[in-house]
């Protein structure tokens, strides 16, 4: 394991943009996943019979090979980031929607009837009461969505987007190890730096959660 | 000064209000039905549904704020028709205290209890305003309370949460649904009583459900005792239904110790009590000696200068010619304060092994005596009734469903 530290002091803007990428991907993929699976998500917890469904299906699409869903979805699509997102939304509903659902269906069920005994409709109960009660399994979710989608994003290089991926591909093919090692350590730096980002979400979020009996 | 509200009270009427489920719905585990309901609660009430589990209490007490649709039948809130108000209208106009409190974990104790006023759209000075206000009524500093969470209070605190939370919009109706049961047995007493306090001030018009016939009889200025089925086997104030129960499931129900549950009822202070012989220490014995003969107990109490007792002398032990000390005296126990009830001076007594028990008021001061054989006196009334009540029962075993309305 030899390091070409000159190598990496010399391409800092390259290795920055490439992180930059990656970000980029992973957000646009957990936003666009996690708006659409708070709406099937609620769409579910409400109607129980759409949740086999939607459920169904979103397990069917995690069930398909990154690279298989890729390369399927190309010749529709081309080698762009719609093709990458496409992909890697698809992979994020699973784990979020189960968490949205789960995350309401957590919440105490006496809360919820007080709440609407006492005149919330259903969405002011929603929106100040379920929401709020769920976030700690939702962003349980998020967390883990997010981690999975870092990986994946590494992929999507083999159709031409990828970010830290496509560092690490093209030192693969130069057989230039380095490259491949600033991939592999920027994007656990990316990882965890989001965890703890998501955990900060968290915690600004509930402070009712950290209330212990005195 | 913002409105304490008290006073605001509105009648309920169940007219023939009756909710049953289909077979499906039962499957999936419906609530209990309810069959042909009617009672009415006078304004400023408090009528207890009561019975055993599965005879549509709860149901009847959520159709009043339409958590769950009558099938047939109607409520009717001062006269007019629940099914026709606006839903989120009618509910932020009815105060609900659930079971297990539902106190929402996420807000604190002031947001909890400003619930139904946010929803209304008061100002944010007026909710806190208003949070605090109530939080004091209900025995909780709001300079402790009211930025903690649910999870940081006791059982009791959060009981007591839950009321001011109901209270809050100052609606004329409160529904209770157990709202004492989640404690133990000591903080519930604590509880009701606090409560009963709370409520000669505001004298809401309340719908309490318990499952238990002594909270029952406790709360309630009627009550109703709802059986298997949801049908009405007994309407009307407590002394009422332990006195005389309708049916033999009321009388079972009520338990057979109805009659010491009637002594629960009446307090020390209403019964005609007995004037003891007294005399202060230092009195001459000669003339104490005489009175005590002529008295109906062989004992004389010795009082303080301000009457309040010291302690019981034989009349044979009086000396006659000395002034009286307390040397050769029995303890004067046991004091029964005037607000006592009668089951509670029974037991003392009881405890004491005595015969009397000396009444006193605040002050300490003695009221006179009550003796156990007054409070039996009153418990062989009972019996009297418990014949009646058996007889009654034997025509119509199971119940007639009617009872008498209060």
């Amino acid at each position: 394991m030899n390091i070409q530290w000159d190598w990496i002091a010399g391409n800092l803007d390259e290795i920055a943009a490439a992180t930059l990428d990656h970000l980029w991907l992973t957000l646009i993929a957990v936003g666009v996943g996690f708006a659409l699976s708070l709406t099937l998500g609620i769409m579910a917890y409400r109607r129980r019979s759409l949740y086999g469904p939607i459920a169904g299906v979103a397990g069917l699409l995690y069930t398909i090979p990154s690279l298989a869903l890729f390369m399927v979805l190309v010749p529709f699509t081309g080698l762009s980031v719609l093709t990458a997102e496409i992909g890697l939304v698809s992979y994020t509903l699973l784990i979020l929607v189960r968490g949205v659902v789960s995350g309401l269906d957590g919440v105490p069920r006496d809360a919820v009837e007080a709440a609407t005994g006492m005149g919330y409709t259903a969405s002011e109960r929603l929106a100040r009461v379920e929401l709020p009660l769920a976030v700690p399994v939702i962003v349980a979710a998020l967390r883990l969505a997010t981690v999975t989608t870092i990986g994946l994003v590494m992929v999507t290089a083999l159709i031409g987007e990828g970010g830290l991926g496509q560092l690490m591909l093209r030192g693969f093919n130069r057989s230039f190890p380095t490259m491949v090692y600033v991939g592999v350590v920027a994007s656990v730096i990316l990882a965890v730096a989001l965890d703890l980002a998501l955990v900060g979400l968290q915690r600004w979020l509930t402070p009712w959660a950290r209330a212990r009996a005195a | 000064m913002p409105d304490r509200g008290a006073g605001r009270a509105a009648t309920i009427a169940f007219e023939h209000v009756t909710k049953h489920y289909d077979r499906r719905e039962q499957d999936r585990g419906a609530p209990r039905a309810v069959n042909d309901l009617t009672l009415a609660v006078p304004a400023g009430k408090v009528c207890v549904l009561v019975g055993p589990s599965g005879c549509g209490k709860t149901t009847s007490l959520k159709m009043v704020n339409r958590l769950i649709e009558p099938s047939a039948g109607r409520i009717l809130i001062d006269g007019a028709d629940a099914a026709a108000r606006d839903l989120t209208e009618l509910r932020r106009g009815i105060g609900y205290v659930i079971q297990h409190v539902g106190l929402f974990p996420h807000e604190t104790i002031a947001e909890n209890v400003a619930t139904v006023p946010r929803l209304l759209g008061w100002s944010a000075a007026r909710q806190r305003g208003r949070a605090e206000e109530l939080l004091t009524l209900v025995g909780l500093d709001p300079a402790t309370y009211a930025a903690r969470y649910p999870t940081q209070l006791s059982g009791g605190e959060r009981q007591r949460v839950g009321v001011a939370r109901a209270l809050a919009a100052d609606p004329p109706i409160m529904l209770m649904d157990e709202p004492f049961g989640a404690v133990d047995p000591i903080v519930r007493e604590r509880l009701q009583d606090e409560f009963l306090r709370l409520q000669e001030s505001l004298a809401k018009t309340i719908l309490f459900v318990t499952h238990d016939i002594d909270e029952a009889i406790k709360m309630g200025d009627l009550v109703a005792v709802l059986a298997d089925g949801g049908v009405l086997a007994q309407f009307g104030p407590p002394a009422e239904i332990l006195a005389s129960p309708a049916s033999a499931f009321v009388a079972r129900f009520v338990g057979t110790d109805r009659g010491l549950k009637r002594l629960s009822l009446s307090r020390v202070a209403d019964l005609e009590l007995l004037a003891p012989v007294t005399a202060r220490i230092g009195d001459v014995g000669t003339d104490a000696h005489r009175r005590a003969l002529a008295g109906s107990l062989p004992w004389l109490l010795l009082v303080d200068e301000i009457d309040r007792p010291v302690a019981w002398i034989h009349r044979d032990e009086i000396r006659t010619g000395e002034p009286l000390a307390a040397a050769h005296a029995a303890p004067a126990v046991p004091l029964l304060d005037r607000r006592a009830t009668l089951k509670d001076a029974l037991s003392i007594l009881l405890d004491a092994d005595v015969l009397a028990g000396i009444v006193v008021d605040q002050g300490q001061r003695v009221l006179g005596l009550v003796t156990v054989a007054e409070i039996a006196g009153l418990l062989r009334d009972t019996a009297i009734g418990d014949g009646a009540g058996a007889a009654v029962g034997g025509r119509a075993p199971g119940g007639d469903g009617s009872g008498s309305a209060g």
